[in-house]
């Protein structure tokens, strides 16, 4: 077998607190690369190696992806731990789209929460194969029947048993694997001999009838499996391909179980990552050819083509920037060339690592397929290097606007320096992470997806680069819009010694229809025997780009807007770029108001987890926030809450909501949508604004 | 077309007149039929209307996935403001989505008292007016009397009117012309207006009979039948 078929590129998707670190931390232990067991919020104040930054550990959540590399049964495998909290998400899309196969892991008490359904829906749309890993089953409560039947219902998935347990709760003693019909128990300390048994007697009679379900589920992605059930030939080998070729091709999920804190079940499962998830050649991945019109074309996972390799991420290091890398096409050596697709820069391969969570081994070579990575390349997060022969991008990544901002100011001098670093480094790393100067305010503004994306950036700043920073209360990103129609004639005339400026634009804004695929501005010409000459045009556009950038209400974007110019004049001598320029941002300044424009406000889609009890009291908090109720499921003893809330009422929820419910339930939330500010609460808006303004100009 | 027009013109009115006036607060109406004939959507077709008249609907449902519950009212409403050339039809769906809250119970044999306490808590603690609740797919016909005449009560104390979705549980079920079962004679007293489902083969239709309307047992066709295609009721 060649190295590239062994080799598999994971990532590990979960609810915050379903304990994938700890798992990954199981992983690594027993692939030994690591010596000793270290918890997460651990008593030895080391930490789980994964976690690798300090306000992780003191927080006991992952915010960044740390790749690294294990061997297991002489297979290597690349684990991208991926960060569980949603105002992360960019993080986890990003290691999805370099990851060729997942572990799902669900709490087996908790079991599909609304973090596992975001996990899940992005797994879906980057098509990434998966396994299931109900964890914690040593937990009071734990069924993972039951999360398996939520696999089914709740994410749509074809989840299919391939363990049931021994035992539950603090009972739990091992599994019983219903392919070969053996009970596989975990000796010693950390679990590391396996020791396989008959089925308990009790146990058998149950253990058959999930096999028969087993075996009908998973049959039905392969003929020949079909064909050795009714002969009654059905071997090992002939289960475990069905499983792999089902699993590839995203027709089902298996679904393993155990408990990473105790050391139960977690051999079967990097057993289970080397036989169902795919290899780099069993999954198609495409680049565009930036030549031809970026035309799609699949990649070959082949070493002998011209190179083709994402950088995923970025970090800064005591030795500089390290940029992560997948290998999609050909292999890298150090000393080759490359070129950087967006800058168009060439480089030269200089040092070449593996990573591990926090230490790195030098290497001389990646192969094909392979998550390595680079030092001291000039780059962003998701460029692209090909060889010099290509001109490829991989498919750009979804990156969803930011919706919150915060501006921040520096204490000292040196504050300022380092924060100006940090501010580099964290926009180069994170998408989602924006950064501007405002002009009025002259201020620092940092934007993000959340108001704890915000808080842990500052944090950072803090701890990593001793940046001290005074923040304001964050903002909320509003933007502006028109309701209705309105016609524009605006004529800018200057003549004040030298040459004048002369330029008329007329013709007419209005809102464009609501719509999935809506622009937020269009502009159309309809200008009829030249009386604005063709060359002028862009110039018009232009003007009202500039002008929809701050609309007058509260200084925001104007969105959804169309602006159509169909009349106009000009001068020979005095018309210019800059005259048209003027007259088009102009004439929207003065018909602005007549188009009656209102303020839209982002809604965020809430998903409020807790215990039935507590039921009215989440239903009261969306209520006073301005929120709307979609819907509410009651599981039994938990309910799920699903709300669309103006994320201006959003801060500091946390807080009410662990007061409200004795801190039994949790919430999640991403962007929905925009929609429309009522009046009473545009007006305090727009005042506050004002008051603003003449402040800044009294200043 | 805008909405004030679009509701004057629905199918719906011809439904409220064969009920005469519609079903009212305070009483239960039944829609039973066998599996599969279109009573969800059916279902779904009256909330959307009384969802484009302002009021307040809950839609409760037993099946684990409220997202399939959503994309139903998506797809009527789609095919409705479609068929009507419904003016910003995209602003008019977010306004009355507003109006409706889907709560579902995934856990099965979920007791009535349960879902009334919800449904209680939603509407006072979540400041939520209800003035309909939709039943889809409980399973009426295994309740108990003291059950059905438990969300009577509620119907009645709360000011709301409640329609119910049934289809028999137990295979054996006897069905008479009308489409409806035997086994849901038993609460006929209990239910202020029952109609039967049933498909008809030549007229290629879904049939509606007012089987029970008040007091009055006197089976009738109404006006109105569902299209097995759009799956929504027209005149």
């Amino acid at each position: 077998m060649s190295e590239i078929t062994k080799m598999r590129n994971i990532g590990i998707s979960a609810h915050i607190d379903s304990g994938k670190t700890t798992l990954s931390e199981r992983i690594l232990y027993y692939s030994n690369r690591i010596h000793a067991i270290h918890e997460v919020r651990g008593k030895d104040g080391v930490g789980a190696t994964m976690d690798s930054m300090e306000l992780e550990r003191e927080r006991g959540i992952t915010i960044a992806s740390a790749a690294t590399n294990v061997s297991w049964k002489d297979h290597p495998i690349n684990v991208i731990d991926t960060p569980g909290h949603v105002d992360f998400t960019i993080e986890v899309e990003r290691s999805l789209r370099v990851l060729d196969g997942a572990i799902l892991v669900l709490c087996s008490v908790a079991g599909v929460q609304s973090q596992s359904i975001t996990v899940d829906r992005q797994m879906k749309r980057y098509r990434v194969p998966r396994i299931a890993f109900i964890n914690k089953c040593d937990r009071t409560g734990a069924n993972p029947i039951r999360v398996k039947q939520q696999l089914i219902d709740k994410l749509g998935l074809n989840a299919v048993l391939l363990q049931i347990p021994i035992g539950l709760e603090d009972r739990l003693q091992g599994v019983v694997d219903l392919i070969t019909m053996k009970a596989i128990y975990f000796d010693g300390p950390s679990g590391d001999i396996l020791r396989y048994e008959d089925i308990p007697a009790e146990m058998q009679e149950d253990a058959a009838v999930k096999r028969e379900e087993m075996l009908d589920a998973v049959s039905l992605c392969s003929d020949e499996l079909m064909e050795a059930m009714l002969e009654e030939a059905v071997t090992e080998d002939m289960i475990y391909k069905a499983i792999r070729k089902g699993t590839i091709a995203l027709e089902l999920v298996p679904v393993l179980m155990g408990s990473a804190y105790k050391n139960k079940g977690i051999q079967p499962l990097l057993d289970a990552v080397i036989g169902y998830l795919p290899n780099p050649t069993e999954v198609t991945n495409t680049a565009l050819d930036i030549d031809n019109e970026e035309q799609a074309v699949v990649l070959k996972a082949d070493e002998k083509l011209p190179a083709v390799i994402l950088g995923f991420k970025l970090e800064d290091g005591q030795y500089g920037q390290l940029t992560y890398i997948r290998i999609y096409q050909g292999k890298l050596k150090k000393g080759d060339e490359l070129v950087n697709t967006r800058s168009r820069k060439k480089f030269k391969v200089g040092r070449l690592v593996r990573m591990h969570a926090s230490s790195m081994e030098d290497i001389v070579e990646a192969e094909c397929g392979d998550i390595a990575a680079l030092f001291g390349v000039e780059c962003a997060s998701g460029d692209t290097f090909c060889h010099p022969s290509l001109n490829y991008s991989m498919t750009s990544m979804y990156v969803p606007k930011p919706v919150i901002s915060l501006s921040i100011n520096p204490i000292d001098k040196k504050s300022a320096d380092n924060m100006a670093k940090a501010l580099n480094r964290f926009t180069k790393e994170d998408p989602t992470f924006n950064t501007y100067v405002d002009p009025e305010s002259n201020q620092t503004i940092i934007q993000g997806m959340g108001e704890l994306h915000l808080e842990v950036y500052v944090e950072r700043m803090r701890r990593e680069y001793k940046a001290e920073v005074v923040t304001d209360r964050p903002e909320v990103a509003y933007r502006e819009a028109i309701s209705q129609r309105a016609e524009f004639n605006y004529t800018h005339k200057k003549q004040t010694g030298g040459s004048g400026q002369y330029a008329r634009v007329a013709g007419y804004i209005e809102p464009i229809e609501e719509g999935e695929d809506a622009k937020e501005y269009e502009f159309v010409d309809m200008i009829k025997g030249g009386v604005i000459p063709s060359e002028y045009i862009p110039s018009c556009d232009k003007g009202f780009q500039n002008a929809v950038k701050k609309g007058t209400q509260l200084g925001f974007p104007v969105v959804g807007i169309r602006a159509v110019v169909n009349d106009g004049a000009y001068h020979a001598v005095d018309s210019s770029d800059q005259a048209f320029q003027t007259a088009a941002l102009s004439a929207f300044r003065e018909v602005y108001d007549r188009a009656k424009p209102v303020i839209l406000e982002p809604v965020m889609k809430v998903s409020v987890e807790g215990p039935t009890e507590f039921q009215g009291n989440i239903f009261g908090s969306i209520n006073q926030r301005r929120g709307i109720i979609i819907s509410s499921t009651e599981d039994g003893a938990a309910c799920t809450v699903d709300a669309e809330v103006p994320l201006s009422e959003m801060f500091g929820y946390s807080t009410v909501l662990r007061s409200l419910t004795q801190g039994k339930a949790e919430f999640t939330m991403e962007l929905a949508k925009y929609s429309r500010v009522p009046t009473s609460v545009s007006e305090e808006l727009k005042a506050a604004y004002q008051e603003k303004r003449r402040k800044e100009q009294g200043k | 077309m805008e909405i004030q027009e679009l509701n004057a013109l629905s199918p719906l009115r011809a439904f409220d007149e064969s009920l005469n006036g519609g079903l009212g607060k305070g009483n239960l109406g039944v829609l039973v039929s066998r599996h599969g004939i279109g009573k969800t959507a059916c279902l779904v077709h009256l909330a959307t209307d009384k969802l484009f008249r302002n009021e307040h609907i809950i839609h409760v449902s037993f099946s684990g996935n409220v997202e399939h519950v959503i994309n139903w009212y998506k797809e009527v409403f789609r095919q409705i403001s479609e068929n009507r050339s419904l003016e910003d039809a995209a602003t008019v769906y977010n306004e009355i989505l507003a109006n409706r809250v889907v709560m579902n119970f995934s856990q099965e044999n979920v007791s009535v008292e349960k879902v009334l306490s919800s449904l209680e808590t939603l509407i006072r603690q979540g400041s939520f007016n209800a003035d309909a609740i939709m039943f889809d797919g409980y399973k009426l016909t295994v309740a108990t009397e003291d059950d059905v005449r438990k969300i009577k009560q509620f119907a009645m104390d709360l000011r709301v009117e409640v329609w119910f979705s049934v289809s028999p549980v137990r295979p054996d079920v006897q069905f008479d012309d009308n489409g409806v079962p035997s086994t849901i004679l038993r609460y006929e007293s209990l239910i202020d207006v029952l109609i039967g489902l049933k498909y008809n083969e030549t007229m290629d239709k879904v049939i509606m009979t007012l089987v029970k309307d008040g007091e009055t047992i006197d089976p009738k066709p109404m006006r109105v039948t569902l299209d097995p295609k759009t799956m929504l009721i027209s005149e």
